[in-house]
């Protein structure tokens, strides 16, 4: 008796528009390239110098000698700018129709009407619609796309843009560096509560690029967000890239939850960066879903450096036939008082890979803080793979930190247990594998709770014995 | 004189950035000529012992230069054949002096089936100088049998160790490995077991205690192949003054291992803020009907317990020691020998000072 899990269905995911664009830059990445971007996003000049620096610092670095294998990847095949067919828009009636029908067909505008303070849509390279409620407006809160703050808000972004994420980081952050384009940018300022969240959906369409949008979001002093990404993508033969790079930035009482469902296709290698700086008596939670993707490198991190700083992490991963994902978390604490809690979990079928790679630092000077890790993986038959790669490096003795893992399958004690009540084999297994995710779901919003429950359909066979 | 580099690498690797996949140590004097060995002392069933070793094949290993090193130029080699049907004790002490500065061992242990025997293998520096140890130990655990070994790392402060474990566990072998890990400037040490055989069984523990500049690697590697095959690595350490530890632990169930059981726990008290622990418990599985868990912890001494024990009228120091050989009494009670057990509690006292 086997459970079988039923591959997500990415029928919504997997429509493809033609690939039409106003621009699409030849395939490769040399300066001239770099030059063209530059030009066609109508860059200031630092910027533009920005990006010639990042390309060579891309070029001096080698890529992971850890990690799943990116031997496939050939950056000379990828176009790494698409202008999409369509400006900015703040109405959806003026986005084109090709495009619209497809957010419209991801959700998008109506959850703006019934559960978004702001919406922000990128299609490939380019972000096609923005808007955000006008009380937060009148509040102060800023929400438009990269490309806007870079022009209207110099001081603001010169200040932050990738100092949280220098392009030294690694080789990916650096190609981001040298080739970003799109993204959004979110400015709240000091004690504005912003009650419902903002989300921001990227939809990479066209064959054989990349998508580097670049995040940015400041949430001053005492104010507080929630901030959702979602993604998806076609799919297509050949491998499409995902280098984006999140920065935040959450200062003294602040408090941040940056929510991601990220639904890549099964030719994606995402290969993304995110980091936070967590000032003062500030929190920041993490509530992360991975699905999708051929291959993914995401370690989302948490840097602790102001007083009783505190983080969250909960997240899951769900790998299936061909892809592997190593994902996990990273947490520095640089300051007392700091906490910092990870609760991963990751299921494989199918022959899928799970890697949970992590980092918890605790500094000397991080006095009296905490660090409790909690991962957990589910295989759910005899072909897969789940790896569990933790490393705890502590700096100081006036700390308590613990971390413990577990893997294994589903116990036949509880499938017993709970078919001694009355459920079916089938119900059984379905209510433990939802009962696993349950943890992640609950900290999403409802929406997406849904979403993902409905990504875990479970589908029994077979009988017993 | 050889300039060491990298040491004992992980079996998986994770970001170079977190300073773990295995030790650099620079400009570290290697002896070039290893002179003769003679201060070893053996206590047991002498008629067992022999210098036949068979040709070594590791796996892992600390790296190909240590590894050649015992291959071709090993100072002491000895085969241990246990054909006993009742346990029996053997112990064998390296004596480090001014006469014997460098110890290059090469040590193979095979267990008969249904055999039973404890092995007691120690390294101690009876002078105030400078050694050096670089060994291998390999055992063969055969179908059924039954073996207790205990490595002892008495060595001082200026000294270095290095040590290679590999051992093959069969159908219902049963083999229990102590390490006290105590003394080195740096202390390496690089286990591997393979679980080869149906309920296979393999209990690893561990106790380090480390000061000064003292720096421990520990890289323990179990792969367990066997149906219903089981590992329990247990690691409790302490760190002082600006001493650090590396501890990697992989418990890798292979593809057939089915209900295969593994545990690790790694537990490092750190006595000051300036010590310091890096810890890598890894799992990685490709077998479905398994159990692995692991948990690792580090943190100071609890101040509750030990305000306890000094508003009881002992001293800081005196409690310290209480409440560290508290911690390893777990682990110390398989150690059957009083008279070793003694010594090791006197060098805990000693290195608490």
């Amino acid at each position: 008796m086997k459970t079988k899990l039923e591959e997500i269905n990415r029928n919504i995911y997997d429509i493809k528009n033609k690939d039409e664009y106003e621009f699409k830059i030849k395939k490769g990445l040399t300066a001239e390239i770099i030059e063209e971007i530059s030009k066609q996003k109508n860059d200031p000049d630092w910027m533009r110098d920005f990006r010639l620096k990042a390309l060579e610092v891309y070029n001096k670095l080698e890529l992971p000698t850890w990690g799943p294998d990116l031997s496939e990847l050939n950056m000379e095949e990828i176009a790494t700018y698409v202008k999409p067919k369509s400006k900015l828009n703040s109405s959806w009636d003026d986005v084109p129709e090709d495009i619209k029908n497809t957010f419209d067909k991801l959700g998008i505008p109506e959850a703006e009407k019934t559960s978004l303070a702001g919406v922000g849509a990128q299609y490939d390279s380019e972000v096609v619609y923005h808007s955000m409620r006008e009380d937060l407006i009148k509040q102060g809160v800023i929400y438009t796309d990269m490309e806007t703050a870079v022009r209207e808000y110099p001081e603001l972004v010169k200040t932050h843009f990738m100092k949280c994420v220098p392009v030294s980081d690694h080789k990916f952050v650096a190609l981001h560096g040298a080739v970003w384009s799109g993204g959004s940018f979110v400015y709240v300022p000091k004690g504005v509560k912003v009650d419902i969240p903002l989300q921001s959906y990227f939809r990479l369409n066209s064959p054989e690029s990349g998508q580097f949008e670049h995040t940015l979001i400041i949430v001053d002093e005492g104010a507080s967000l929630h901030f959702i990404e979602g993604c998806s993508a076609p799919k297509y033969n050949k491998v499409n890239l995902h280098a984006g790079c999140v920065e935040l930035y959450v200062k003294d009482g602040a408090y941040l939850r940056y929510s991601t469902i990220e639904n890549w296709s099964k030719n994606m290698l995402n290969l993304n960066t995110k980091k936070a700086i967590v000032g003062k008596n500030a929190k920041m939670d993490w509530v992360s879903g991975s699905f999708g993707s051929k291959i993914s490198m995401l370690y989302p991190m948490s840097i602790l450096n102001g007083e009783n700083a505190k983080t969250e992490f909960t997240g899951i991963s769900f790998a299936g036939k061909g892809q592997n994902l190593d994902n996990g978390f990273k947490v520095v604490h640089n300051a007392q008082n700091t906490s910092s809690v990870v609760n991963a979990k990751s299921i494989s079928k199918n022959g899928g890979k799970c890697t949970y790679r992590s980092l918890v630092r605790i500094n000397e000077n991080a006095k009296n803080s905490k660090s409790s890790v909690s991962c957990e993986s589910l295989m759910l038959d005899d072909i897969s793979i789940s790896d569990t790669i933790p490393t705890n490096d502590i700096r100081t003795d006036d700390v308590e930190f613990s971390h413990e893992a577990k893997i294994g399958k589903i116990s036949d004690k509880t499938i017993f247990y709970l078919m001694s009540r009355g459920l079916s084999e089938e119900d059984a297994k379905a209510m433990i594998v939802r009962g696993f995710a349950h943890p992640i779901a609950k900290e999403l919003p409802v929406e997406y709770a849904v979403e993902m429950n409905n990504l875990i359909n479970l589908e029994l066979e077979g009988a017993i014995g | 004189m050889e300039k060491l580099q990298l040491l004992n690498e992980t079996p998986i690797r994770t970001s170079k950035n977190f300073n773990i996949n295995n030790i650099k140590i620079e400009n570290f004097e290697f002896p070039e000529t290893i002179k003769k060995f003679s201060n070893i002392n053996i206590i047991g069933d002498l008629s067992q012992i022999t210098q036949e070793v068979s040709l070594i094949d590791l796996k892992y290993g600390l790296n190909e230069y240590l590894t050649n090193q015992v291959k071709t130029r090993a100072n002491q080699k000895l085969k241990v054949v246990v054909d006993n049907k009742t346990n029996k004790e053997t112990k064998i002490e390296f004596n480090f002096d001014r006469e014997n500065l460098e110890l290059v061992d090469n040590i193979e242990i095979e267990a008969n089936e249904n055999s039973k025997a404890t092995i007691i293998i120690k390294y101690l520096t009876c002078e105030n100088i400078k050694a050096f140890h670089n060994g291998i130990i390999r055992v063969n655990a055969k179908q059924n049998s039954n073996i207790k070994i205990i490595v002892v790392n008495l060595m001082n402060n200026m000294s270095n160790n290095f040590l290679a474990i590999q051992n093959t566990v069969s159908k219902d072998a049963k083999l229990n490995y102590t390490i006290i890990d105590f003394g080195g400037k740096y202390s390496i040490t690089n286990y591997h077991s393979n679980l080869d055989g149906e309920n296979a069984d393999n209990r690893l523990n561990t106790i380090y205690l480390g000061k000064e500049t003292q720096c421990f690697d520990l890289n323990y590697i179990a792969e367990l192949r066997g149906e219903k095959s089981n590992i329990n690595i247990e690691v409790q350490g302490a760190l002082n003054d600006n001493a650090k530890k590396h501890f990697k632990g992989t418990i890798d169930f292979k593809k057939g291992c089915k209900k295969a059981k593994g545990n690790e726990n790694e537990s490092c008290m750190l006595l000051s803020n300036t010590a310091k622990s890096i810890s890598l418990p890894m799992l990685l599985c490709s077998e479905e009907e398994v159990e692995g868990n692991h948990s690792s912890s580090a943190g100071k001494i609890e101040e509750k317990e030990l305000f306890y024990i000094m508003s009881r009228g002992f001293e800081f120091k005196e409690a310290l020691k209480l409440m560290v050989k508290a911690k390893f009494n777990k682990i110390l009670e398989n150690i059957k020998n009083e008279e070793l057990k003694t010594e090791i509690l006197q060098e805990i006292d000693t290195k608490l000072n």
